[in-house]
């Protein structure tokens, strides 16, 4: 058991947690950041990828309006790295209320959110996968955001300045004494070690396990756990964002998202927190909400994934979209009487920064430090210099090179010179997503990486078309000397692909019932995993 | 390029037997393979990033991924593709328009006959030329003819008949090999069929294969606007040379989307195509000579591609004493002008090596395929003498100038 | 329109169509073979599984697949086995004449299952393999696995690390592996196996395997040791090493399977089966219970066959023999109806010993091969069906895929040879 000192502990990492633990680094405030899985396992990685204009809630929720355009604004410019600038349209298409149409453009306007109306011919032949019955079209400034990139952003930047994270973590108990925080304890799930940290103030930033975290101080926090659905083309069918003009409803979001496209979603309220097994119907119900978009939506899907949203309605009786996308903040000293802690819930990605300024403003203020935020300022990646994409570009070609260098950042340039050592290196391990062995032996050795999963999210292996049919083995391979991965083949193997398995089991039809006869010929057939010890 | 269908990338598995049954990733570890090139950057061009892998120029479009993929990819359309990126970002050299464009080189070529077919078997200028230009010393160029067969054909004075039939010989036949297209006429006028040169111009093929796809799809507009008239007219379109036959009955349209119903390509026909279909009829004068002749025969990899197996076989062995071997041997290697490149000049020769020990253990002299170029390779590599399967037909019928071995 | 006639017509040009063509070439009929592409056995491993594991206990070797069969065939009477247990033997002797012919030699063990190592360090089962990959892992003291700098998908390290776990090896039975270069930077498969060939190569690999070899010596490479001239290359390796070399089974692409393909189809070619590659067909003409012909199309043309008899042998989803669009299931040129068993199509868990459900569905036919229907009636006379599209078999974790293509092709081939062109 090992005990440890800090000002503020902060449960989770996903966008929030890891925009508030970078929020209290810049500020100063001593901080550890504690997650159960790997950076990002939850909802931060089971969304659409969307970086709101607002445009979506400018009728029903103007605030949440302004502060997405507000934050869409200072994303792009500190994190231009993770973001695609391609735009955004939103289609009325027969059925949709034309009426709404009119009060949409208004609340643009009056949002700040630049709405322009665009000929429905136009669009149809930039994007020939549309429909041909819109009847209107605007263009906003959506943008598309890799969520991963942006949380590593993040640790990276908190890191940096003095942050500690600590990744399969768990927290096991909240301590209070005479109405204040005093300690969490922490149990590592991969090593079974002990924590207890010793701090002033904790914030429950567990998205969808706020009210499980909460209850470990004993505090009632009503989290309503709002799964959805999304489904990930093979390929980038369209290339800017497409919405459905109406009010907001399932299957109304189509994003393309580096070498694949993303639709979604659906809704449904559920019990359990990590509930992130996608059904069929859902995903039917996808289609045919979709056909009214794209008549062939069956197009062939990779993978079906499912996230919880996690809304926060105050009295606890609501249920799906009519919950107000607002966050909100919780000071327990004020609703429960327990000082130090604070709860940060509901709330959606393009606005983690400002979620995390609120928080970070709320408790410094009670620990008496007077720094200002810097999050909206401070670059939260560091670009990679143009020449060194250049050279990265005659090894790995010209998209493998600009993919590397955005998802590595700074360790592009290591990358990079061990190629230039070893240039065996600039192997291609996974070939769908070109990903190179030296990126994967980079990310492999860097912190908070103990198993295949947490590669893939780190590089996208195992994404593309053959969802890592044949990247996993590779990857296991070529990490043969890494202290971490020379444990258990078969598990390591066998829990990836069986993640992998969730996804695509909902889509097993066409060319995805190909793909899995081939992967199950191969592990079972050829090389007998199945009964692997 | 702007294409907005995509090739069946969504087809793709992975399975990686294209890259298997490449024949220039087999000798040569430069070329990434079929795979890398065609869907595996696909999905990336999508974003509009100019994604082409450095070796794309070592692809030689031989077409035998597509004939391996068991989904149906159009993995040769996306490494054209591909190659056309690369050329849109570089250029092309000068050897290589060069070499994609056998309509102005014949023509210049014919002209200046004499001086070319001479110049071409002078080592020291081969060499030089190697230098200067890129073309290896060593391989046979092929010599340009005394007179076009167009020339030739309106020399002959053909007599006029009631059934007609248009002809598109193709660059190869026009400048190199004219007898072969006479010896077409004279079959065809055997069988009552009258005919009539197209007035095309060069199917474009080599401008594909060498990555410059705008210039290809303005001559492919132009060839299939005139197929089309003389479809219009009654007239069956008939070919002789595989390669063209695939440029207007695939290529123009996985690459360009013409003729995407393939009305068109349906109505073009291979010229063994359109006997196979008199003989269904009883329509094909069978009167063959005896031709006592041991011919092996080599199938071009675009043929293959046509998925249609070799219909010139089922022709040739009515004729009696006339024995021929499939040669089975795969790629040939000189696919088109690939392998007239310094740098991929041993490639070529080392993926026909196969072809050249078969041609040695069949123990014939005499080689029959459809294809221009590969006969000029496998001459190269054997000393054989390839005859179209054409020839051999008009030899049956009674015609020709030399007597068989 | 190109129109052929011809006695037999093979579809799919996998190992049960490649047998059906064979058989009923041998019996004198004019047969044909068109396929989508040219077949993927090249993707397989090379070896002929017959049947794996004990029917009653999933995780036991069966001793003698033979005396399991003819067990399986009496609890599991809709396993394809049943309807060609008759053909199994003769379609071994015939397709290990027909290898042998070929220069390709396959070995049983003695009525038993190989053992055979795999690149992932686990074992697998099979009933026929390839002189290169023939071994019993028991009797060395050594095991020296040979991997290559230039090629990407085998790691000998990733063997030695689970091998011991997943079989039993000699007691004391060292494990080492080491590193070889071709003389190449970057390989695929096939681009190494033709390197290997080339003069000098395989002596200098030998020489850098030669210090890890002791007396009593097994090396372990990856499928990837020559192409046509893979016995010699094989044979100097272990002259100059003076120990026994063999391959094993790993990721795809590999050479094995291919050797086996180029044979096969070499044999087939030998006896005058006319073979069109890149020629899907499209739908078939039905009268009467017969099929008189299909429409098939490849890139530049379209063909219309005639015959006497057809082969389905165009395998399941990969092959393209099966389609699905959700909740619906498609056999693509006949329309046939495809068996379930069942409501689910999938299975929670990607790999257990249970398998996936799609793996079983497929066609179902009588004891003469023909389709049937709900009550069993043939639905097409002269349409025999074989290999993979068949229902009832789960060939990935049954272990049973080339003993089903073998023994339902070459009856294919022996019954639709009797079946004549009208």
């Amino acid at each position: 058991m090992r005990t440890e000192r800090t000002q503020v502990v902060v449960i989770g990492g996903g966008a929030t947690g890891t925009g508030i633990i970078r929020d209290l680094a810049l500020r100063g405030i001593a901080g550890i950041m504690v997650e159960q899985g790997d950076l990002a396992h939850g909802t931060s990685s089971r969304f659409h990828g969307l970086l709101h204009s607002g445009a979506r809630y400018a009728v029903k929720d103007m605030e949440a309006a302004r502060e997405c355009i507000k934050e869409n604004r200072i994303l792009r410019r500190i994190a231009p790295t993770c973001i695609e600038p391609i735009g955004g349209l939103f289609v009325q298409l027969p059925g949709d209320d034309p009426g709404y149409t009119g009060r949409w453009a208004e609340a643009c306007a009056q949002a700040g959110i630049n709405a322009e109306e665009t000929e429905p011919d136009q669009v149809i032949k930039s994007n020939p996968v549309l429909s041909r019955n819109i009847i209107r079209a605007f263009r906003v400034p959506d943008c598309a955001v890799d969520g991963f990139r942006v949380l590593w952003g993040n640790a990276a930047s908190a890191r940096r300045h003095g942050a500690k994270i600590i990744t399969y973590t768990g927290v096991t108990a909240i301590h209070q004494n005479s109405g204040s925080i005093t300690r969490v304890d922490l149990t590592n799930r991969l090593t079974g070690q002990v924590t207890r940290v010793q701090c002033q103030a904790v914030i429950n930033a567990a998205g969808a396990w706020a009210g499980a975290v909460a209850s470990l101080a004993g505090i009632p926090v009503e989290v309503i756990k709002d799964k959805g659905t999304l489904v990930a083309f093979n390929h980038r069918i369209v290339n800017t964002v497409i919405n459905r003009l109406r009010p907001p409803g399932d299957g109304d979001i189509l994003v393309p998202h580096g070498a694949v496209a993303i639709f979604g979603t659906t809704s449904a309220t559920v019990d359990d927190p990590g509930c992130s097994e996608p059904l069929q119907r859902e995903v039917l119900e996808l289609i045919r909400l979709g056909k009214e978009l794209v008549p062939e939506m069956e197009s062939r899907l990779l993978r079906a994934f499912s996230g919880v949203r996690p809304l926060y309605k105050r009295g606890g009786e609501a249920r799906g979209r009519w919950v107000s996308r607002n966050f909100a903040l919780l000071d327990h000293r004020e609703l429960d009487g327990l000082a130090g802690f604070y709860s940060i819930v509901g709330g959606k990605f393009t606005t983690f920064r400002l979620m995390a300024e609120k928080t970070v403003d709320l408790v410094a203020r009670q620990l008496g430090v007077n720094s200002l935020c810097r999050t909206a300022e401070d670059p939260l990646t560091i670009a990679v210099p143009e020449d060194l994409v250049s050279r990265g570009k005659r090894v790995f070609g010209v998209p493998g090179a600009k993919m590397a260098a955005q998802r590595l950042g700074e360790s592009f340039s290591r990358v990079m010179e061990e190629v230039g050592r070893f240039p065996e290196k600039g192997r291609l391990i996974c070939e769908c997503e070109l990903v190179s062995q030296a990126e994967i032996e980079q990310v492999a050795s860097s912190e908070d990486v103990y198993n295949l999963g947490d590669i893939r999210r780190k590089t996208r292996m195992g994404m593309g078309t053959c969802q890592g049919t044949f990247c996993g083995l590779r990857t296991l391979g070529i990490l043969g000397d890494h202290p971490r991965f020379t444990g258990d083949h078969h598990l390591q193997l066998k829990n990836f692909m069986q993640k992998r398995w969730k996804g695509i089991r909902p889509v097993l039809w066409g060319q995805q019932i190909r793909e899995a006869q081939l992967s199950v010929a191969i592990y079972g057939a050829l090389l007998g995993m199945e009964r692997m010890k | 390029m702007n294409k907005p269908a995509h090739y069946a990338l969504d087809n793709c598995i992975k399975c990686s037997i294209c890259t298997t049954r490449c024949p220039v990733a087999r000798v040569s570890e430069r070329f990434a393979g079929p795979k890398q090139n065609g869907p595996d950057l696909e999905r990336f061009r999508l974003q509009g990033l100019a994604a082409a892998h450095p070796s794309i120029d070592y692809c030689s479009n031989c077409k035998n991924c597509d004939l391996a993929c068991p989904s149906g990819v159009e993995i040769s359309a996306m490494n054209c593709r591909a190659k056309g990126e690369s050329v849109s970002a570089q250029g092309a050299s000068p050897r290589d328009r060069l070499l994609a464009l056998p309509e102005l080189a014949g023509k210049a070529g014919c002209a200046a006959r004499r001086l070319f077919n001479l110049a071409a078997r002078l080592k020291p200028l081969r060499g030089l030329g190697e230098k200067l230009i890129g073309i290896n010393a060593e391989m046979t160029l092929p010599a340009f003819a005394p007179k076009t067969f167009n020339k030739l054909y309106y020399a002959s004075r053909p007599a006029p008949l009631d059934r007609k039939a248009v002809y598109f010989p193709g660059c190869h036949v026009n400048y190199h090999k004219p007898l072969v297209g006479m010896s077409l006429v004279r079959v065809l006028e055997r069988n009552g069929i009258q005919v009539i040169p197209g007035n095309f111009q060069c199917c474009g093929l080599p401008l594909i294969s060498a990555g410059m796809l705008s210039q290809a799809q303005k001559l492919a507009r132009n060839n299939l606007d005139k197929v089309q008239k003389y479809l219009d007219r009654g007239y069956p379109v008939i070919t002789s040379c595989p390669s063209c036959s695939l440029a207007l009955r695939k290529e123009y349209r996985d690459l360009f989307e013409m003729d995407a119903d393939g009305g068109i390509g349906s109505r073009v026909y291979d010229i063994f195509e359109y006997l196979g279909e008199m003989d269904h009829k009883g329509d094909l004068d069978t009167n063959f000579q005896r031709l006592p002749v041991r011919a092996g025969y080599h199938q071009p990899c675009h043929l293959k591609a046509a998925g249609c197996g070799s219909p010139s076989l089922e022709i040739l062995r009515i004729i009696p004493g006339f024995q021929v071997t499939d040669l089975d041997a795969g790629c040939c290697g000189l696919a088109g002008s690939y392998g007239f490149k310094k740098e991929k000049y041993r490639i070529s020769m080392e993926i026909g090596r196969e072809v050249f020990c078969a041609v040695d253990a069949a123990g014939v002299s005499q080689i029959i395929t459809e294809c221009g170029m590969c006969g000029l390779q496998i001459s190269h590599g054997t000393g054989a003498e390839v005859l179209h399967p054409v020839q051999v037909l008009d030899l049956a019928y009674g015609n020709g100038h030399r007597v068989p071995k | 329109m190109i129109r052929k006639k011809t006695d037999l017509l093979v579809i799919g040009a996998g190992l049960s169509g490649i047998m059906a063509a064979a058989a009923a070439a041998r019996a004198g009929k004019k047969v044909m073979l068109v396929a989508g592409g040219e077949g993927v056995l090249g993707l397989t491993s090379g070896c002929i599984d017959l049947w794996g594991y004990r029917i009653d206990r999933k995780d036991e070797f069966c001793p003698g697949p033979r005396e399991e069969i003819a067990r399986l065939v009496k609890v599991s009477p809709g396993h394809p086995y049943a309807v060609a247990q008759d053909a199994l033997e003769e379609s071994i002797d015939f397709f290990l004449a027909i290898c042998g012919e070929k220069g390709c030699s396959y070995r049983d063990n003695g009525g038993g299952n190989w053992i055979l190592p795999t690149s992932l360090g686990t074992v697998r089962p099979t009933y026929l393999a390839p002189d290169g990959m023939a071994v019993n892992l028991t009797g060395f003291g050594r095991i020296v696995v040979v991997g290559f700098t230039e090629l990407k998908d085998f790691f000998p390290g990733m063997l030695v690390a689970n091998l011991t776990r997943n079989t039993d090896l000699t007691p004391g039975c060292e494990l080492v592996s080491c590193m070889v270069s071709a003389g190449g930077k970057e390989m695929g498969p096939n681009t190494l196996a033709h390197r290997l060939e080339q003069p000098g190569v395989i002596q200098r690999v030998a020489a850098g395997i030669k210090k890890f070899v002791y007396p009593d010596t097994l090396i372990l490479l990856p499928p990837v040791m020559g192409e046509d001239l893979h016995r010699d290359i094989m044979n100097t390796l272990s002259g100059e090493l003076g120990c026994l070399a063999r391959e094993v089974t790993g990721m795809p692409p590999a050479l094995p399977g291919q050797r086996l393909h180029k044979a096969l189809l070499g044999y087939i070619k030998d006896r005058g089966v006319e073979i069109v590659a890149g020629c899907t067909v499209k739908s078939a003409m039905v009268s009467n219970q017969h099929c008189r012909w299909v429409t098939a199309s490849g890139a530049g043309s379209t063909m219309q066959i005639l015959a006497g008899a057809f082969v389905l042998a165009t395998g399941s989803f990969l092959g393209g023999g099966l389609q699905a669009l959700p909740g619906k299931l498609r056999e693509s040129i006949f329309d046939l109806p495809v068996e379930t068993y069942g409501p689910e199509w999938s299975s929670a868990d990607f790999l257990s010993t249970g398998g996936q459900p799609f793996s079983r569905f497929g066609i179902k036919v009588n004891n003469l091969l023909q389709p049937v229907d709900k009550k069993g009636y043939p639905l097409l006379e002269n349409l025999l069906v074989a290999g993979s599209i068949l229902a009832g078999c789960n060939y990935p974790v049954e272990k049973c895929g080339g003993g089903v293509a073998l023994s339902t092709g070459y009856k294919a081939g022996r019954l639709a040879g009797g079946m004549t062109c009208e």
